[in-house]
């Protein structure tokens, strides 16, 4: 099973209903995002005018960049099929792909925040999310799409799927050979590829002609230098352990001051 | 400040107990909180409720909530809708954000400083509503029930509007929806197939849509887009007018980049050409038609060649236009468009648009123009009680229309001009209700003018709206989420579907925070300081919506079992009524004084050196009224100013510089904006979105974010025929580093 | 006269801020309460401050007037801007009612507390300060502290500066001054 999700241009009217739905699911920060529009356009595109969206958000790739780059500790970790229940292990940092549906997710108790995931991922998908703070780490936690996970499994379609007005995003299992998906991409749906990599994104567009090539030669990234971010990671996944200071070591408070002085005794004040 | 002593020192006994012991002497209140019994409740669990209805705009669509505790998390279309079903736009899942707004207005307050220039200070709604009271007392008692005005929005402002219309007795009501949006539409509609036409086009079934002006996509509402896209995917042809290339232009087969003001030249002769070539539908315009010799023969002179030079657009694409109007009629999709509040010669356009629909036969058959057959619930407000013509301001001396074709109320510059001139009467009270006349209505310094003079103005809003800066007495309202109300009403989104209709009531998802009250208590508290408890038709919210549903053998009880939606057979929609004509040559509007015939009125074009000024939507932002909220404001938070790319480029300007605006009149824009350079649009315009550059620094995320188009529009147009405004006659230069830039004719 | 322990005296001086922060009205906002502002204050060592707010109030036609006018511009709806709205979950979360308001409402749950019917939020200032004054009479040194660093210091320096920088009057830059004098981590007791 891979799930995916095919966003139709044809369809898309560019409201923005998809990203704030996402907001309101996640309670996502305001300064972040799990998923975007950008309106390009009205430019001439082979002489004709053209103007269109792009409705992103992670890719959940094939080979998936992020995933690669994680510098926590992995552990062994078990996973479960949604649907029939059959189970299977394998070692994870803290980010990886699902072995059953496909979907790359992150365990934030695990991940330490050193944002290694989101400087590799080269959609921009990926951020650190400030308010997620534990003793792992206190720069908060890789957050991002996660195809909304909890409620598929819970066998709801993701929120920006439910949301949006026209249907202009199927949400399903792309090795399906009969699912709406697999459908769009017999049509001719395709991802946005990198220059430079692979990565199979599982996030697919299908639009006119014109609106692609609008799509396409504005937003295809560039794969991320990999070295730099490499040397980064190794560097925080080295230091962030000792990072988990103990917290509070200034007195707080006024009961806590008037312990200290020996004051809170009510038989030693007159 | 810092406090000489230390915390250790202070807390040193003597120093401690001596001012301690004195302190708790002057503690009056007691605490919000206290000792629990009970055990912890543990994590809360998502709970959905039902019954929400929409208020981000007016359409309305049918909501459930998603709580944790009391507090609402997240809101969703309701599954049990046929007409948005469980989908909202952005502005609706935005919805959390202004309920929960830090901006919003939470207790009665009173202006202790100058209009304009508030200085707020909290008080309570007992001393609130008595100042009210007492104040609109004193002008009807000194005035006359004439001396009152008021600007209502929304669906809270209808119990309020009946009450000074139909009680009080003032006709100098405007709602911005009527006099600044939409009433265009509805009377000449009116005047030519006895309906106003919403936007009742059955697009899902056509074989071409033809939007005039609307840019669906950048204006959002749920089902509306719905059909459209349907309709689309159908196969349906799109046709779009527009001199931009709007996110609408961006779906169409056919793109015609019109000349501003110059579309009635472009209808008439579409329709003289399938005439003269026996290309319309004769068969309709035999059984239904009326006047269409005259109107035939009224528009002969509207060749392709002369029409292609008016508007600037080639001959062939006008004749490519009526070809395929002509081929697909009647399944084609005439929208009558919402807001026509744009040059001044509006009227006229909508009747040619309702004249074209004729001459086309799309009325009443699948993929035309078919308004649904809703159904009925009761309408309890206040009772109409007959107050006499004699202190209408649109009836003249001689007992005629001023604008005879007026939507209801009375047109908006007849009451700013009186109240400036006292004459015939003096208006010296003012009530806004929902409404935001400073960015709504063109002449800001005009209004701000009118309320200056007035004795007394108060506003009751969700929002510190820029207005309320300018009331004496402000009054936070519950919002939609907050309150019982309207009733929404409707059928399945598809007629091709089978017929359903529902009936939806608006029942709170939340309690209401802080002092927020709803429009039926601070009515009738208001009624009863006036001397009108007599009157009062209802208590409360709850007892309207159970007596209006009572009237078709609803409770609210029962609907919340239902889902929070009652849906109920429906009827078929392209069925003719009996009496239906179209009257093409209208002899009334003829014996008032203006063309009887759809006939094209050039407009004003923009000075040497100036582009005209369009205005439009963004799909995250309802008119001026969003402006604050924290999530749509960061979906689009400012409005870029779109130029022609080859002006630019002779202007040295790139995408993203930084530009003010000055107006004809030597107004200039308070803020700044970007520029968005593009071949989609004409050279002798620019455009930029409506709903940006708040004056009011209560606004915290809002405040001048973007330009604010409205303060722009110094030039007051007025439709002849309606007293409606038109908005889209202010021309513009750039100002960029303290210099202004003006625009070169042609490139 | 009934003798008070430390602890309660601590549990007054919370309950002071929590007073002083409420719509000042007649019943509490009066000469006496001022006298016993001035009294705090001067014992602090802050005679500079009470020296200002004095002078202010000596030149005003309706000292309630003023400071209604100022509490209402700072902290409800006022002018220049609602400068400085007195709940947790504004500076957190970006909103009224966010999920940090959830969360101070579970922590006093868990410590056995509740919101009466009628408090404001649960993250308001004023209910945050009444809580701590509950902790102080518990003598709850623990529980003190970590309703401090987790929930009450994350947001009030924030909205202690926004209100010191947006005050027109001294007397809320006084009140403020005082809440954090009460509240904020003692550097001298660190390590």
């Amino acid at each position: 099973m891979q799930y995916g999700m095919i966003i139709d241009l044809e369809r898309c009217v560019g409201c923005h209903a998809c990203t704030i739905a996402c907001k309101a699911e996640w309670e996502v920060p305001i300064e972040f995002n799990r998923n975007w529009v950008y309106r390009m356009g009205p430019s001439l595109v082979d002489q004709e005018m053209a103007s269109t969206y792009y409705p992103g958000l992670c890719n959940h790739c094939q080979e998936p960049v992020c995933v690669e780059e994680c510098p926590a500790d992995t552990v062994e970790m078990t996973f479960t099929h949604a649907k029939t229940g059959e189970t299977t292990s394998m070692e994870v940092a803290a980010t990886w792909k699902d072995p059953f549906d496909g979907t790359v997710q992150i365990d934030k108790s695990r991940c330490i925040g050193c944002g290694a995931c989101v400087d590799a991922c080269p959609y921009n998908a990926r951020y650190v999310n400030p308010d997620q703070i534990d003793d792992v780490s206190d720069d908060g936690k890789a957050d991002k799409c996660t195809y909304c996970k909890p409620r598929v499994d819970a066998g709801q379609l993701p929120a920006c799927v439910q949301t949006c007005i026209t249907g202009a995003r199927i949400f399903g299992d792309l090795d399906d050979p009969q699912s709406e998906v697999s459908k769009y991409v017999k049509k001719g749906a395709v991802g946005i590829d990198v220059i430079g990599g692979d990565l199979g994104p599982n996030s697919r567009y299908y639009g006119k002609k014109k609106d692609m090539a609008l799509l396409m030669s504005t937003q295809t990234p560039e794969l991320a230098d990999l070295g730099l971010i490499r040397r980064r990671a190794m560097l925080a996944s080295l230091v962030k352990p000792a990072m988990k200071k103990a917290r509070g070591l200034g007195l707080l408070g006024l009961v806590g001051a008037l312990a200290v002085k020996g004051l809170a005794d009510d038989n030693s004040h007159e | 400040m810092a406090f000489k002593l230390t915390r250790r020192n202070f807390l040193q006994s003597a120093s401690l107990a001596a001012v301690a012991l004195p302190l708790s002497d002057v503690i009056a209140s007691e605490t919000g909180i206290e000792a629990s019994p009970f055990e912890p409740k543990g994590t809360v669990k998502d709970e959905t409720v039902v019954g929400g209805v929409c208020e981000m705009c007016f359409w309305r669509c049918q909501l459930v909530g998603k709580k944790r505790g009391d507090r609402l998390v997240k809101l969703e279309g309701n599954p049990k809708s046929i007409d948005n079903g469980s989908s909202i736009c952005a502005r609706g899942n935005a919805g959390v954000q202004l309920l929960y707004d830090p901006d919003r207005l939470k207790y009665p307050l009173k202006n202790v400083g100058e209009r304009g220039k508030p200085k707020w200070k909290r008080i309570s709604w007992e001393e609130a509503l008595d100042e009210c009271g007492s104040k609109l007392k004193g002008i009807e008692e000194k005035y006359g029930p004439q001396g009152i005005c008021m600007f209502p929005h929304g669906s809270s402002a209808k119990y309020p509007m009946h009450f000074f219309e139909r009680t009080v007795g003032t006709h100098n009501v405007s709602e911005a929806s009527f006099f600044q949006c939409r009433g265009i539409r509805d009377t000449a509609y009116v005047a030519t197939i006895g309906m106003a036409p919403g936007e009742f086009v059955d697009m899902p079934n056509a074989k071409v849509i033809f939007l005039l002006g609307s840019h669906i996509g950048e204006n959002i509402h749920v089902s509306h887009v719905k059909r459209y896209i349907k309709g689309l995917q159908n196969g349906a042809k799109l046709i779009v007018v527009d001199p931009r290339y709007s996110a609408a232009a961006a779906k169409s087969d056919i793109w015609v980049k019109i000349k501003p003001g110059t579309d009635t030249a472009f209808l008439l002769a579409i329709m003289n050409y399938m005439i003269a070539n026996d290309k319309y539908n004769a068969d309709f315009v035999e059984e239904y038609g009326d006047g269409f010799d005259e109107f035939k023969a009224g528009i002969t002179d509207w060749t392709l060649e002369k029409a292609a030079k008016e508007c600037e657009i080639p001959a062939e694409q006008i004749k490519e236009v009526a070809e395929l109007l002509a081929a697909s009629a009647p399944s084609v999709s005439i929208h009558p468009g919402r807001h026509v509040s744009w040059y001044g010669n509006d009227f006229q356009r909508q009747r040619a648009l309702a004249c074209l629909t004729g001459v086309l036969g799309a009325f009443f058959v699948k993929g035309g123009w078919v308004p649904a057959k809703n159904p009925k619930v009761g309408k309890m407000s206040w009772a109409k009680k007959d107050h006499g013509d004699e202190h209408n301001l649109n009836i003249d001396e001689e007992e005629e229309l001023r604008f005879p074709f007026s939507p209801p109320g009375t047109p908006t510059e007849l009451i700013r001009d009186t109240a400036l001139s006292g004459k015939p009467y003096p208006i010296k009270g003012c009530v806004i209700w929902g409404q935001n006349p400073i960015q709504t209505i063109p002449g800001q310094e005009k209004m701000k003018d009118v309320l200056r003079q007035m004795d007394f103005v108060m506003c009751v809003d969700v929002m510190p709206t820029d207005i309320t800066m300018w009331a004496d007495i402000l009054l936070p309202e519950s919002s939609y989420l907050e309150r019982y109300d309207l009733i929404k009403t409707g059928t399945q989104w598809d007629f091709a579907d089978s017929q359903q209709q529902f009936i939806a009531p608006r029942i709170p998802l939340v309690e209401p925070m802080f002092e927020r009250k709803d429009q039926v208590y601070i009515t009738n508290e208001i009624a009863k300081r006036m001397g009108y408890a007599k009157d009062i038709p209802v208590n409360s919210n709850l007892e309207m919506v159970e007596k209006n549903l009572a009237e078709v053998g609803l409770s609210l009880d029962q609907i919340i079992k239902e889902g929070g939606i009652h849906v109920q057979k429906g009827e078929n929609p392209y069925s003719m009524p009996e009496d239906f004509e179209v009257v093409f040559y209208n002899e009334d509007i003829e014996d008032a004084g203006f063309p009887g015939i759809p006939t094209y009125q050039p407009v004003e074009q923009p000075p040497k050196g100036f582009a005209r000024l369009l205005y439009g939507r963004v799909p995250v932002h309802t008119f001026n009224r969003t402006q604050n909220n924290v999530w749509l404001n960061k979906a689009m938070p400012d409005n870029p100013v779109w130029i022609n790319d080859e002006i630019a480029k002779t202007l040295g300007l790139q995408d993203g510089d930084v530009v003010g605006f000055i107006n004809q009149d030597g107004i200039k824009s308070r803020t700044t904006t970007t520029i968005k350079t593009t071949p989609g649009i004409r050279k002798d315009s620019v455009y930029m979105a409506h709903g940006y550059g708040s004056a009011n620094p209560l606004m915290s995320i809002g405040v001048n974010a973007g330009v604010d188009d409205t303060s722009l529009m110094s030039k007051i147009t007025i439709d002849p025929e309606t007293g409606a405004h038109g908005m889209r006659n202010n021309f513009i230069q750039l100002i960029k580093d303290d210099k202004i830039l003006a625009i070169p004719a042609s490139v | 006269m009934h003798k008070q322990s430390p602890a309660e005296h601590v549990a007054t001086l919370y309950r002071f801020c929590a007073q002083s922060m409420q719509y000042p009205d007649i019943t509490w906002f009066n000469d006496q309460y001022l006298d016993k502002l001035y009294l705090l204050v001067n014992t602090l060592g802050g005679d500079d401050q009470a020296k200002k707010l004095q002078d202010s109030f000596a030149g005003s036609r309706d000292k309630l007037e003023d400071i209604q006018v100022e509490h209402t511009r700072l902290f409800i709806n006022g002018a220049p801007h609602v400068a400085a709205p007195p709940y947790g979950s504004v500076y957190i979360d970006k909103s009224l009612r966010g999920q940090y308001s959830d969360k101070v409402l579970h922590y006093y749950n868990t410590s056995g507390y509740r919101l009466k019917t009628g408090a404001d939020l649960p993250d308001s200032l004023i209910h945050q300060l009444e809580f701590l004054s509950f902790l102080a009479k518990e003598k709850n040194r623990p529980k003190e502290e970590e309703f401090l660093s987790l929930f009450f210091l994350p947001w009030f320096p924030v909205f202690a500066t926004r209100v010191k920088e947006e005050a027109q009057h001294p007397f809320y830059h006084t009140i403020i001054s005082l809440i954090d004098f009460f509240t904020k981590e003692e550097e001298e007791y660190g390590v």
